[in-house]
């Protein structure tokens, strides 16, 4: 799992974004386009990509884009 | 998880009924505080477009009164030949006696006929065709009307962003008998209490009766405003939970009825949006031609009634032709509850969906 691919494929799934606006330290929620529809289309892509579907509040529970890769690797590897 | 098949038994019948009110997404300005991109996204990501909607105190019952009216009318229905009446709704008329009688009543059915109501939603229609193939396969009775009607419009605040402008109005006549030579249909339920919270209104019943504090609008965490006798949905778990168990569901529902995916012409899900419908195709492998999704841009999430509503909309012509379809039926929802079939579908005898214009 590549860091570079996770933040490429949040960027997707976040309808509207300009490119390059996420860094690994990027507060999802301080972005404006993060809203419950962005939470759906996320958790989708995460799901579609690692087989793992992460609830809203562990979504919003991650301080950056660094700790939800590291949720989601720590997940996909421990199923 | 209980599955059951049957021999010999199909819908022969069905006609869906909705208002003649169109509201589209473009007149929701307001509730988005004037987001037009939200808009613009709430279209592109979830299909959200036209909704049907009953305009004053019309309800599910008023629905589906109109299309027993029609059915009637039209010779499709003789009230002698139906032995039971189900009637699948969120929103009856009262706390009892329950919408089937009150039809019953009004369209003089023999006594002989049985009338009740069936507590669900969006599986509604599914477990409701199981119940009705299990009358008929039990010889309780050779013909039975399901009946499912829902106006969900009405209980949700108009300032409730994550609710708003989802559901539609609709009420449906459906007629389940036997039909020889059709071949089997098999069936497979499922529930989980356990989501009891995720889809609910909250007062209105024994549990909590409305008063003047239930009227009482609140902001939750997520800034959308409500009353207790609104209905909540936990928008984020339901989606959780339809992308997880549905395509699962289906999946051993195939299994026990040794079909291949391959072999299977429609999906008709329940069509809580597009982008629901489209996840769980995705998640299945399948070519999204099978699933049909119109339906819920021009009517909205119809609740108990997407199912036949989607097959009126988009599917008429391919169910009455001669052709046999093999067609799995799939409805998850409030309970949390879920319930899929597959059926062997088509020489239906009628097929359509209609507009009512209360004045």
């Amino acid at each position: 799992m590549e860091i570079k691919d996770f933040i490429l494929q949040i960027e997707d799934s976040l309808d509207g974004l300009d490119p390059n606006s996420i860094e690994l330290s990027t507060n999802l929620k301080s972005l404006k386009e993060w809203d419950s529809l962005a939470i759906l289309t996320l958790t989708d892509t995460i799901d579609l990509n690692y087989g793992i579907i992460l609830k809203k509040a562990e979504i919003e529970s991650c301080s950056s884009v660094d700790e939800l890769y590291h949720l989601v690797k720590y997940k996909s590897e421990n199923k | 998880m209980p599955f059951n098949a049957f021999s010999d038994i199909s819908i022969t019948g069905s006609l869906t009924i909705v208002p003649e009110y169109k509201r589209s997404i473009e007149q929701e300005t307001e509730l988005y505080g004037g987001n037009k991109k939200l808009i613009e996204r709430l279209k592109k990501t979830l299909g959200l477009n036209e909704r049907r909607i009953v305009q004053n105190s019309e309800t599910a019952y008023d629905l589906c009164s109109e299309a027993v009216s029609r059915l009637i009318k039209e010779n499709k229905i003789d009230v002698n030949e139906i032995g039971v009446i189900i009637f699948v709704t969120q929103t009856a008329d009262h706390s009892q006696p329950g919408n089937a009688l009150k039809i019953h009543g009004k369209f003089r059915f023999p006594t002989s006929c049985a009338a009740f109501d069936v507590n669900l939603g969006c599986s509604g229609f599914v477990y409701s065709l199981w119940l009705a193939f299990s009358l008929v396969s039990g010889s309780a009775s050779s013909k039975v009307l399901v009946l499912a009607g829902d106006t969900l419009s009405r209980l949700v605040n108009p300032k409730d962003r994550s609710v708003a402008a989802l559901f539609g109005d609709a009420g449906s006549a459906t007629i389940v008998e036997e039909k020889k030579g059709v071949g089997n249909s098999y069936f497979s339920l499922g529930s989980n209490g356990r989501g009891f919270n995720d889809l609910i209104v909250p007062a209105g019943g024994a549990r909590l009766p409305i008063s003047n504090k239930t009227k009482k609008e609140f902001v939750d965490e997520e800034g959308n405003i409500r009353t207790k006798e609104n209905l909540y949905m936990n928008g984020s778990e339901v989606f959780n939970f339809s992308i997880e168990v549905i395509p699962r569901e289906i999946e051993s529902l195939l299994n026990y009825a040794r079909c291949k995916i391959s072999e299977v012409d429609y999906f008709v899900l329940h069509q809580a949006n597009r982008y629901m419908v489209q996840n769980i195709c995705k998640r299945m492998n399948c070519d999204l031609d099978k699933f049909p999704v119109k339906s819920f841009e021009a009517f909205g999430n119809l609740s108990s009634v997407s199912i036949p509503g989607a097959m009126a909309y988009q599917m008429k012509e391919v169910l009455s032709s001669k052709t046999k379809q093999r067609v799995i039926l799939s409805g998850f929802g409030v309970g949390l509850s879920w319930a899929s079939c597959l059926l062997n579908l088509g020489k239906m005898d009628f097929l359509k969906w209609e507009e009512y214009s209360f004045k």
